[in-house]
């Protein structure tokens, strides 16, 4: 856990972007896991928890005494309306299907609402959150405009928490260059898509910093409104803040008291949290997650075994009893068998024709390719008495026939 | 940003990452080489020496196998060669003495299922998946014994068998011949397939020869050498049956047909 663990310092910025002389520890929260799945599921079911219950009137729908006509009329056996003399007599009611009728399983408003979150899972979401505000990839993918920004996590000299008037809060944002995000979130707004804009959620904008402070003297007043800009006290953290929309990597500005506070009340590991009672941070699954060091490292490769560049594959099989090479791959002695058996031929052809020549009386005419062939018949016998000779004990194999036949 | 440089990695053995690609010079000296890299020549160095004599042994080892398979052949076409004359000098003499020479009983035998797979009676059921007959024209080597013998006659109708000879053993193997690998039907295309499966344990298999040799003169090995042949999945016979409803004897085709196997064979392989 150690190596993975080094503490880094992180300077404190003053109000005008200049480094005061103060740099604090990065506080342990910071190396905490990042799940985005466990913040996604808990910011799932936070957000249900601010809702308000919708439901139709219970008696939708049941406000006639209608009665079905039964069978024998002609018409479907709906229940309908009694009496006469308007229109709604005789029209179906009741059912899903019918005008006027009530609707199928009318939403009732003891429909579960809210939802409740383990006080660990919770924590652990928010704990995370925190963790990936420090990477500034994550919090570049999340959209954020943090090109200029001195450093993340930012810390900011607490002169900002005293702040009562917007455009000091303005100046303060143009300065440490966090103005970019802003004026993103004045580019973003646009009317909401769907019937939501008559249900009094016309518009929409994107989320833009979201400012942590140790203890509020002004701060909240100054930066109301600015659009996008969220702010929060140390001692409330929210996920629903930390992470908008169930996605972790927001753009945080912190004040030194806040930045300070924070070992205190996540602990590190090494201690447990001081003002929670009994939680400490979560112990990661793996403490070395640098995965192209751990590919790399020796203790690894030893133990890997080679790895199969060119995978061995399937041959085609051939028939051996056709396919001579296939043949002799699984027996190389029958290359002595064919060549004894083609000689044999030969010999007995020649043979023949000598006998037929003495037969007949006409001198034989050899062919070229019988020439040959008792030319090297002439040349194996030689060849097999010179290395009888030499080695008493040749290999048969040493027989090498010349090329002809 | 500048939060991951910070990170001030406590060495573990001096070891560097590799985003450091090079040490900062140090006094006067210029900069050194990155252990990593240098662990990873030395690995690759040493994995090249390992492959290279490997391989050399490896070519050493097959070039001797090779000699032994060409000994072991050559051995076998004499032998084969010695026991027909054998037979047939036996029977000479015997007819010189004005007396009788009975030849031994067969000991090897091919049995080739005949008929499909629908309405086959219980027992013989086991019997033919007992023999591995699970297919229509699937053919298998059996060592010819009392308990076999009592099996075939238990199965007769179903299946065809005989004494099949030597023409016919190295066609069925050669051409047809595929291998229990790993439950997989493997084909015959190389002698280490047959050395890894039959030959690690004493040697006596390790090519086709030799597989041809302990089927056909039914060796002490002769289980492991048929039962590592997959059943042999031959064609229908060009020509076609007699009558597969009869036995041989009564003009069909089922039941032991001792020497005309091999025409059957013929036809089928």
């Amino acid at each position: 856990m150690a190596s993975a663990l080094a503490r880094p310092l992180i300077t404190v910025y003053s109000e005008k972007n200049e480094k005061t002389g103060t740099s604090l520890h990065l506080p342990v929260v910071f190396k905490a896991p990042i799940r985005p799945d466990v913040v996604s599921f808990v910011h799932h079911q936070m957000s249900k928890n601010r809702r308000q219950p919708y439901a139709v009137n219970k008696d939708a729908g049941h406000q006639t005494s209608a009665e079905s006509w039964g069978t024998g009329r002609a018409v479907a056996r709906i229940p309908r309306v009694r009496g006469g003399g308007t229109h709604r007599s005789g029209q179906g009611a009741f059912g899903n299907m019918c005008r006027g009728g009530r609707m199928f399983a009318p939403t009732k408003t003891w429909r579960r609402w809210h939802r409740r979150i383990n006080v660990n899972q919770r924590r652990f979401a928010l704990v995370s959150s925190i963790a990936a505000s420090g990477v500034p990839a994550l919090v570049m993918s999340k959209g954020h405009m943090v090109h200029d920004i001195p450093e993340l996590p930012l810390v900011v000299s607490d002169k900002v928490q005293s702040f009562n008037k917007t455009k000091q809060a303005v100046i303060f944002l143009r300065r440490i260059k966090a103005w970019t995000d802003v004026q993103k979130v004045y580019r973003s707004r646009r009317l909401r898509a769907g019937k939501g804009k008559m249900r009094n959620r016309r518009r929409v904008q994107r989320r833009g910093p979201l400012i942590i402070y140790g203890e509020d003297q002004g701060l909240k007043l100054a930066f109301r409104n600015i659009p996008g800009v969220d702010v929060c006290s140390v001692k409330k953290l929210s996920l629903l803040k930390l992470a908008p929309g169930g996605h972790v990597g927001r753009f945080i500005i912190w004040t030194e008291s806040a930045f300070r506070a924070l070992d205190a009340i996540y602990g590190t590991w090494s201690s447990p949290s001081s003002e929670k009672k009994d939680y400490n941070l979560p112990t990661p699954k793996m403490t070395n997650t640098d995965l192209s060091r751990l590919l790399k490292a020796e203790e690894i490769r030893k133990v890997l075994r080679t790895p199969h560049k060119r995978p061995v594959r399937a041959v085609r099989k051939q028939n051996p009893l056709r396919n001579v090479r296939a043949m002799l791959k699984l027996n190389p002695y029958a290359a002595v068998l064919k060549r004894k058996a083609i000689l044999t031929i030969q010999k007995k052809h020649l043979d023949k024709q000598e006998f037929l020549a003495k037969k007949t009386g006409v001198p034989l005419q050899k062919t070229k390719q019988q020439v040959r062939y008792e030319q090297l018949i002439q040349k194996r016998k030689e060849a097999i008495q010179k290395s009888k000779a030499a080695k008493p004990k040749t290999a048969k194999k040493a027989k090498k026939a010349p090329a002809a036949k | 940003m500048s939060d991951t440089k910070k990170k001030a990695v406590p060495k573990e053995g001096a070891q560097k990452g590799p985003a450091a690609a090079k040490k900062a010079p140090v006094g006067n000296k210029l900069p050194a080489v990155p252990e990593s890299v240098l662990l990873r020549r030395k690995r690759r160095d040493h994995e090249r020496l390992h492959k290279v004599k490997t391989a050399l042994k490896a070519k050493v080892d097959r070039l001797k196998k090779r000699r032994e398979i060409f000994k072991r052949a050559e051995r076998y076409v004499k032998e084969y060669r010695l026991k027909e004359r054998e037979e047939i000098r036996l029977a000479r003499q015997a007819r010189n003495r004005g007396n009788y020479y009975i030849p031994g009983e067969a000991k090897l035998a091919f049995v080739v299922r005949i008929r499909g797979i629908n309405q086959v009676s219980p027992k013989v059921r086991k019997v033919l998946q007992l023999f591995r007959l699970r297919q229509i024209n699937n053919g298998v080597f059996v060592k010819l014994n009392k308990a076999t013998l009592n099996m075939l006659r238990i199965c007769e109708p179903h299946v065809t068998w005989g004494y099949p000879n030597l023409k016919s053993v190295r066609e069925l193997i050669y051409k047809r011949g595929f291998g229990k690998v790993q439950g997989r039907r493997i084909p015959i295309t190389s002698n280490e397939i047959i050395e890894n499966a039959l030959g690690k344990k004493d040697g006596s298999i390790i090519c086709v020869e030799d597989l041809i040799h302990e089927i056909f003169t039914v060796g002490p090995r002769f289980k492991y050498a048929s039962n590592f042949l997959w059943p042999f999945k031959l064609n229908t016979p060009t020509g076609g049956w007699r009558k597969k409803t009869t036995h041989y004897v009564e003009g069909g085709d089922f039941g032991n047909r001792e020497d005309t196997i091999n025409a059957l064979l013929r036809r089928m392989v």
